[in-house]
């Protein structure tokens, strides 16, 4: 059972999982660090993106061009993110209630529900692949679906897309700011609403990808944003609450327990590994692998 | 000419407590004004009406004229009236320079130019050169109002409230920061409310002090005028300067 | 004011025309608790539904029960849940007063809900729930058309002997359903002998199914049974075709998910090869019934009927027959007449739930077979017949 080639296989396919489950929780923590707030719909942001994945590919685009619904997909994510932001968001941070959080998870676990029926009502509940014609592709030992290998190339040049906005441009500078003190950026003369509305759309879209990216590989069905949704905050327990660079180590940490607890301790409990560490951390360490304390002065 | 800096009748109540009665204060173009009084007066609750933090319950505020009513923080801030904070609102895990970058990006505009070169000029000013790539958390608690004195600067504003910039920092940085409102006032003619229980301070820079006791203006005049009414030496100077 | 006034006068309308129903009464009503939201299998429930629904109309059309008393369905969906689906069955008793309670797709759902049955007295009758538990608790309420899981097993069984496999793995989900036929099968394995087996369990919300399936591959079995229900199905033949499982080894698909016509659509590559259980082929014969039946769904659906939807069809003609026969709409009365009587449903053979041993208990089925796709985008009608197992029902 323990042959070098299993573990090689198990390590290599929990990194690729984990760096798409990291996609989803870097969504969670960005919006997170920017707002205060957290999004109990992402995983329906997923679920969006799955289905434009798929209308385009299978009634617009055609299959050959699954690289072009790629990017189209995450953007009209991106767009309808701003306009949840502007149209529910907004009015609840324009002024300052004391229970802007309570009011911000009302709202978007009722979103959650919202979307969810819309999918149901409107493309029913059967699951739709937008399928992929690409090859499967030998990862050393392991053969993956080309479809995968795709999704993790895509997700890793997403990631480094996103380090460099962050890093190197002006609303890069505008975001981290903002994601230490939203009073400060207001008195720099930054609208911080406006900031709020980009930052949100880029995590949703974040989410979006990662739902367009995995569309042939998990399916498309009203409530497959679920699980990438349970697990992305699971990382963000892990990585810590609204740090970027926690995310994605525990998102690829938690693909590496699941596999390996999968493959050699248990397949049936393949869920439990990931809360087994979550536990765990909150025990140890309450605010994360590399979550902060408190917010900077 | 309008007024720099005008408010008129404010009002603000907070639960039970009226923490602005009726304030109303004219500050002319190119002054320094300094607002004393004893804790709890109202003043960081008049700072905080002046610049959008709080809309007030009644009244108004005018910038040069123009009425600030139902204007955003950062609309404030991009129409010219900068102000610091008591306790710093720096980018702690940001460097020196990129909290000077993101003041300069939030209010630049076709006038302010190159913001390296302002950046660069701000370093020399504050002395804060070789702490240029630290974190703005790591400074000591001097270096941050400095900093944030400076973030201030880098686009230069009309009109500045600056709320006790001088509590706790040593005096070294205490005449770096004198130097510096001098300087932005003298070269732009910048407008300056500052807020200060450091009296030697106040006398060097300020002409003329307003009063506040209670929510209300209680007096207003030189620094020697003023200290001389009964009632600000009975509410507040004669303790101060014991 | 006017607004009001209006909106008054509705609600007023409204509620008259509501309370102006007195022939409701009259109607008999019959619940049907199936699937239609994951994380159960909608498609499952949705076929179920249209064949009880094409039923009612029948019965309806032919003049109703007890000399003109209609039919009414009231659909409820379990979402594959045993609370949501123990909610449904308490609601259609409690509130819509129905007589019957046929669907139950899922095995655990099932089970649930005939410990409620058992209490509140009205029958149940699982239309495509497999577990023993269902039928082997003989309870008095506890009716079933379908393949019981040692049947099913047996099939397994038949096909694994016939084909000489020596290693045998099973992916299957952590459910009732999927655990049940997993013993089952190393159960039945032991007592043949000669088979070596290997269980893979999995939860049924994981979608990432790399792991199992590499450990199964390291094992390098002769045939894999593939007992997912619903998605999890279709991700383990993606994933297992990507590791290089399928087409090399033969896959097993526990039930009759292949003969769905989106089947094809979501596997139209690495599909062919497949074997599955299914319980029907156009190749057995209808009753007069059942085919007057598929010609209707045929007209109504353009597509043959499947199996869920005969049984949910078969399900509304059954209680039919016995309300007339028990000449009431009496719990008690009618579990009586369905125990001693005979019915017809959609196949030939005529239709008992005599109260037998063990799993036998108020079960009736139809033969099982097990289909080979041969060729991609296979008509399943066309499906080559791999195995035919009767079921050997031990009598009383």
């Amino acid at each position: 059972m323990f042959s070098t080639e299993l573990v090689v296989q198990t390590f290599i396919s929990g990194t690729m999982i984990g760096v798409l489950y990291a996609l989803m929780a870097l969504g969670i923590t960005f919006i997170y660090s920017i707002m205060r707030m957290i999004n109990w719909a992402m995983g329906e942001f997923y679920m969006i993106g799955s289905y434009l994945q798929y209308a385009l590919v299978a009634l617009l685009l055609g299959p050959d061009l699954w690289w072009l619904a790629i990017p189209i997909s995450a953007a009209g994510v991106f767009l309808f993110g701003l306009v949840v932001q502007w149209s529910l968001l907004k009015p609840i941070f324009r002024k300052p209630p004391e229970a802007r959080d309570d009011y911000a998870t009302v709202v978007t676990l009722a979103l959650l529900l919202l979307l969810r029926s819309l999918a149901t009502g409107l493309a029913g509940p059967n699951q739709f692949s937008p399928g992929s014609d690409l090859p499967v592709v030998m990862v050393g030992p392991l053969p993956m679906a080309g479809a995968r290998v795709a999704a993790f190339v895509f997700a890793l040049v997403a990631l480094v897309l996103f380090y460099l906005l962050l890093r190197y441009s002006w609303y890069g500078l505008a975001l981290r700011a903002t994601s230490q003190s939203r009073v400060g950026v207001q008195t720099a003369g930054i609208d911080v609403l406006g900031v709020d509305r980009i930052a949100f759309g880029i995590g949703v879209a974040l989410a979006g990808l990662a739902g367009a990216l995995l569309a042939p590989v998990f399916l498309v069905y009203p409530t497959n944003g679920l699980i990438t949704t349970v697990k992305g905050f699971e990382i963000v327990v892990i990585g810590g609450l609204g740090s970027i660079p926690g995310a994605l180590i525990a998102g690829v940490l938690l693909g590496l327990i699941e596999s390996f607890g999968a493959a050699f301790i248990d397949s049936a409990y393949q869920n439990i590994y990931g809360f087994a560490l979550v536990l765990l951390i909150l025990a140890l360490k309450p605010t994360g692998l590399l979550g902060e304390r408190g917010r900077e002065a | 000419m309008p007024l720099a800096l005008e408010t008129i009748r404010l009002v603000k109540r907070f639960g039970g407590l009226l923490a602005a009665n009726d304030v109303s204060l004219a500050v002319e173009h190119g002054e320094i004004r300094g607002l004393i009084g004893p804790n709890g007066a109202g003043k960081t609750t008049l700072v905080n009406l002046v610049t959008g933090v709080h809309p007030p319950d009644m009244g108004d505020v005018k910038l040069g004229g123009q009425s600030l009513r139902g204007c955003a923080m950062h609309e404030i801030a991009r129409l010219g009236l900068v102000r610091s904070f008591q306790v710093t609102r720096l980018f702690g895990n940001m460097t020196v320079s990129e909290n000077l970058m993101t003041s300069f990006f939030a209010r630049r505009n076709r006038a302010t130019g190159d913001g390296t070169k302002q950046i660069g000029n701000m370093l020399e000013l504050t002395r804060l050169g070789p702490l240029a790539d630290t974190q703005a958390k790591k400074l000591s608690g001097g270096q941050r109002a400095l900093l944030q004195m400076a973030c201030g600067f880098m686009v230069p504003g009309s009109c500045y409230v600056l709320d006790e910039p001088f509590a706790g920092i040593n005096p070294v940085i205490k005449d770096a920061i004198i130097d510096m409102i001098v300087d932005v006032n003298r070269r732009h003619g910048a407008t300056f409310l500052v807020v200060s229980h450091e009296m030697a301070i106040v006398r060097r820079l300020c002409r003329q002090v307003t009063v506040m006791m209670e929510g209300r203006v209680a007096a207003q005049g030189t620094l020697d005028e003023v200290a001389r009414l009964p009632e600000v030496i009975a509410g507040y100077l004669g303790k101060a300067l014991e | 004011m006017r607004g009001q006034e209006l909106l008054l006068a509705g609600a007023i309308v409204a509620g008259l025309a509501t309370a102006g129903l007195p022939a409701a009464a009259q109607d008999i009503g019959i619940g049907l608790v199936v699937p239609l939201s994951p994380p159960g299998d909608p498609v499952g429930g949705q076929l179920i539904r249209r064949g009880a629904e094409l039923g009612v109309e029948t019965v309806n059309a032919a003049g109703g029960v007890l000399g003109g008393r209609k039919f009414k369905l009231y659909v409820e969906d379990s979402q594959g849940k045993p609370e949501a689906g123990v909610a449904a069955y308490r609601r259609l008793v409690s509130e819509d007063k129905v007589v019957f309670v046929p669907g139950f797709f899922h095995s655990s759902v099932a089970i649930a809900a005939n410990e409620v049955a058992n209490e509140m007295g009205v029958p149940t009758m699982s239309l495509q729930a497999s577990a023993a538990d269902i039928t082997a608790k003989h309870y008095e309420v506890a009716f079933r058309t379908h393949v019981v899981d040692p049947v099913r097993v047996s099939a397994f069984m038949e096909f694994i002997k016939q084909k000489n496999f020596k290693r045998v793995s099973m992916i299957a989900e952590t459910t009732d359903y999927g655990i049940g036929i997993a013993d089952e099968t190393i159960a039945q394995a032991k007592k043949m002998g000669g088979i070596e087996v290997q269980k893979v369990p999995f939860d049924r919300t994981v979608t990432d199914l790399t792991p199992q399936l590499l450990q199964i591959k390291a094992f390098k079995p002769d045939l894999v049974i593939n007992i997912g229900v619903g998605q999890p199905l279709d991700l383990i033949i993606d994933q297992a075709t990507t590791i290089g499982l399928l087409p090399n080894t033969p896959m097993l698909v526990s039930y009759d998910a292949p003969v769905r016509p989106q089947y094809w659509k979501l596997h139209p590559k690495n599909g062919a090869g497949i074997y599955f259980i299914a319980y029907f082929s156009p190749k057995a014969p209808l009753s007069d019934i059942g085919a007057a039946f598929s010609k209707a769904y045929v007209g109504k659906y353009k597509e043959d009927p499947v199996y869920g939807a005969l049984n949910g069809f078969g399900a509304i003609e059954i209680i039919s027959q016995a309300i007339n026969a028990a000449k009431s709409t009496d719990p008690k009365a009618l579990i009586k007449t369905l125990e001693t009587g005979t019915f017809k449903s959609w196949p030939s053979n005529p239709v008992t739930f005599p109260r037998a041993k063990g799993v036998y208990w108020h079960n009736w089925s139809a033969p099982v077979l097990i289909l080979h796709y041969t060729k991609p985008m296979e008509d399943w009608k066309e499906a080559e017949v791999a195995v035919q197992y009767a079921p050997v029902v031990p009598k009383d």
